[in-house]
């Protein structure tokens, strides 16, 4: 449930940059992949674009066959509850503990509140903040509120999981747990795509690579078993 | 732009993100917990809250109040309705034999359900016993006061007929005054009409005013939580899902003002009757306020709620269509 076709995607701010240019890619149902390049390449507006926080200057975005320029505010919310996405910047409400903001997700989705309660420490544990689940946000390092926005991403089991540099603030041992949560998820069909420039965490994970530079594809290398078609 | 070409990969998908938990016991479980929240959120901004019910119940006040005074008003007319008349008053010295032949004309006609005869002698008793001049008029030759008798219309007759009877007992021999009491009634009647239609132009205008006073308090809150809202938008709520608690908000702040309103009302009544009683008492009535029953409480709550909820559709729309996430 999470094919993803980007089709002669273009992307132009009102000053004139092109964050994106021309861009076409596919992303098959269930594949992992790596979106990478230097700062400012395009990585963020990529996965904006996808996580539909901004709209493409040109081109077509298919997910599913629905085309997300296309959408309605009401498919775009049943969109929203089928992605998991981790931002850079968080997005944690501050007066809400660690436990009611992975909650979110599911309360929104309309769960039980006992299936909730299960669902939210089994997410926590996964990221090793079990015992900080009463805390507030203000109260945890930026390595911790990362993986409480992580175990988020991930709560409602999404179809796709989208993360901007999830690992930027935490170690490598660290870094490397969370990439083999997102391989499990991968593993039960969600589609995941990850923006990252931690070159030996890429190269050392073995998913398909995708590079860009300057809003353009320049590197499509599938190192694993995530499968992808891609046209230039 | 060429167009993506479809193959049984892309084809979009009856349904491509599927709903987990749908139906109408999840819609009323969200609807406990939000309104749980935002009771939650109410109660822990005790000042801001008091604030806000106390203007929405002022507001809802005084047009309820009005609506009480005009319903009254009415009740008194239709009241006294039944009873109006006239007062024929004779001749200084007029034979008592002559003002009960006037006083059975009168009975004979059918507009007429009794009449009541006050000789002279009777008049000074009842002036010395109001008024306690009791020397002064002592002090006089004569009883200045003349004999006079009260017409009371009948029920079915009408306040035409009055005008009618009037006329004839001013024909009569000896009569030096007919008084038609209508004139007093036709007072309070074109003052009930006055009330109503303030209360009509009050009540739309504070109404609109109970509108606004929960728009921007719900706009406050809002603002307060605009994170929040943008963090609900990135993990899928609905727009009816974000719009909800704020919904919830101005039903509380409008049924808290519902509430303030009637206590307010309540207070005004404690205040005004004593006068009141003793205003009333001076026409021989006596004070029964109608209207001010759980009926008029109901309907106040469901009006503050009403208005409430409208206030907070109207910020909710303004605020949330330029949330910038979209």
């Amino acid at each position: 449930m999470g094919h993803i076709e980007f089709h002669q995607v273009t992307k132009r701010f009102d000053n004139g940059h092109e964050a994106l240019k021309d861009v076409t890619v596919t992303f098959e149902e269930g594949s992992m992949t790596f979106l990478t390049g230097h700062s400012g390449a395009g990585k963020s507006t990529f996965l904006k674009l996808l996580m539909c926080l901004d709209q493409p200057s040109r081109g077509q975005i298919l997910v599913n066959g629905v085309n997300l320029t296309q959408i309605s505010s009401r498919r775009l919310a049943y969109y929203r509850q089928n992605l998991g996405a981790v931002y850079q910047d968080h997005h944690l409400l501050a007066h809400r503990t660690v436990f009611d903001n992975v909650a979110l997700p599911l309360r929104v989705s309309g769960m039980l509140e006992k299936d909730i309660a299960r669902r939210v420490r089994a997410a926590l544990s996964r990221v090793g903040l079990l015992p900080r689940e009463h805390l507030f946000p203000g109260q945890l390092s930026t390595g911790e509120q990362q993986r409480v926005g992580i175990a988020r991403a991930v709560v409602p089991r999404p179809k796709i999981l989208l993360a901007d540099e999830p690992t930027g603030n935490l170690d490598p041992e660290l870094s490397r747990d969370i990439m083999h949560l997102f391989e499990q998820f991968n593993q039960v069909g969600t589609t995941v795509i990850i923006a990252s420039h931690d070159h030996d965490l890429i190269e050392s994970m073995g998913w398909r690579i995708v590079e860009l530079g300057n809003g353009s594809i320049v590197r499509d290398q599938n190192n694993g078993p995530g499968s992808y078609d891609t046209e230039k | 732009m060429g167009q993506v070409r479809m193959t049984r990969k892309n084809r979009p998908r009856k349904d491509p993100w599927p709903r987990s938990h749908t139906g109408p016991l999840t819609w009323w479980r969200d609807h406990k917990r939000v309104a749980r929240e935002t009771l939650h959120f109410v109660s822990a901004r005790p000042g801001t809250s008091m604030l806000v019910w106390l203007l929405v119940g002022i507001a809802l006040a005084l047009p309820a109040g009005l609506f009480l005074v005009q319903i009254n008003l009415a009740g008194m007319t239709t009241a006294w309705e039944g009873r109006p008349g006239l007062s024929v008053y004779f001749d200084l010295g007029l034979a008592d034999a002559e003002i009960a032949a006037a006083a059975a004309a009168l009975l004979a006609r059918s507009e007429i359900s009794g009449v009541k005869v006050t000789t002279q002698d009777e008049a000074l008793r009842e002036f010395q016993t109001y008024t306690g001049l009791v020397n002064a008029l002592d002090l006089l030759a004569e009883n200045p006061l003349p004999a006079s008798l009260r017409a009371t219309l009948a029920e079915d007759a009408s306040l035409v007929d009055l005008e009618l009877v009037a006329e004839f007992a001013g024909r009569s021999a000896g009569v030096s005054e007919v008084v038609v009491e209508k004139t007093w009634l036709q007072r309070v009647t074109d003052i009930t009409r006055v009330v109503s239609r303030l209360g009509m132009m009050l009540g739309a205008l504070f109404g609109l005013g109970a509108v606004l006073v929960t728009a921007t308090s719900v706009r406050l809150a809002i603002e307060a939580r605009l994170e929040e809202l943008r963090v609900l938008k990135l993990v899928g709520a609905t727009d009816r899902q974000i719009r909800r608690p704020y919904l919830y908000f101005g039903a509380f702040y409008g049924l808290g003002g519902g509430l303030i309103a009637a206590m307010l009302i309540s207070l005004c009544l404690v205040i005004v009757e004593t006068p009141l009683t003793h205003l009333l008492g001076s026409y021989g009535q006596e004070l029964k306020m109608s209207g001010f029953d759980p009926k008029f409480l109901l309907v106040l709550l469901a009006v503050g709620g009403i208005l409430g909820i409208a206030g907070a559709l109207l910020a909710a729309r303004q605020r949330l269509t330029d949330l910038e996430i979209p």
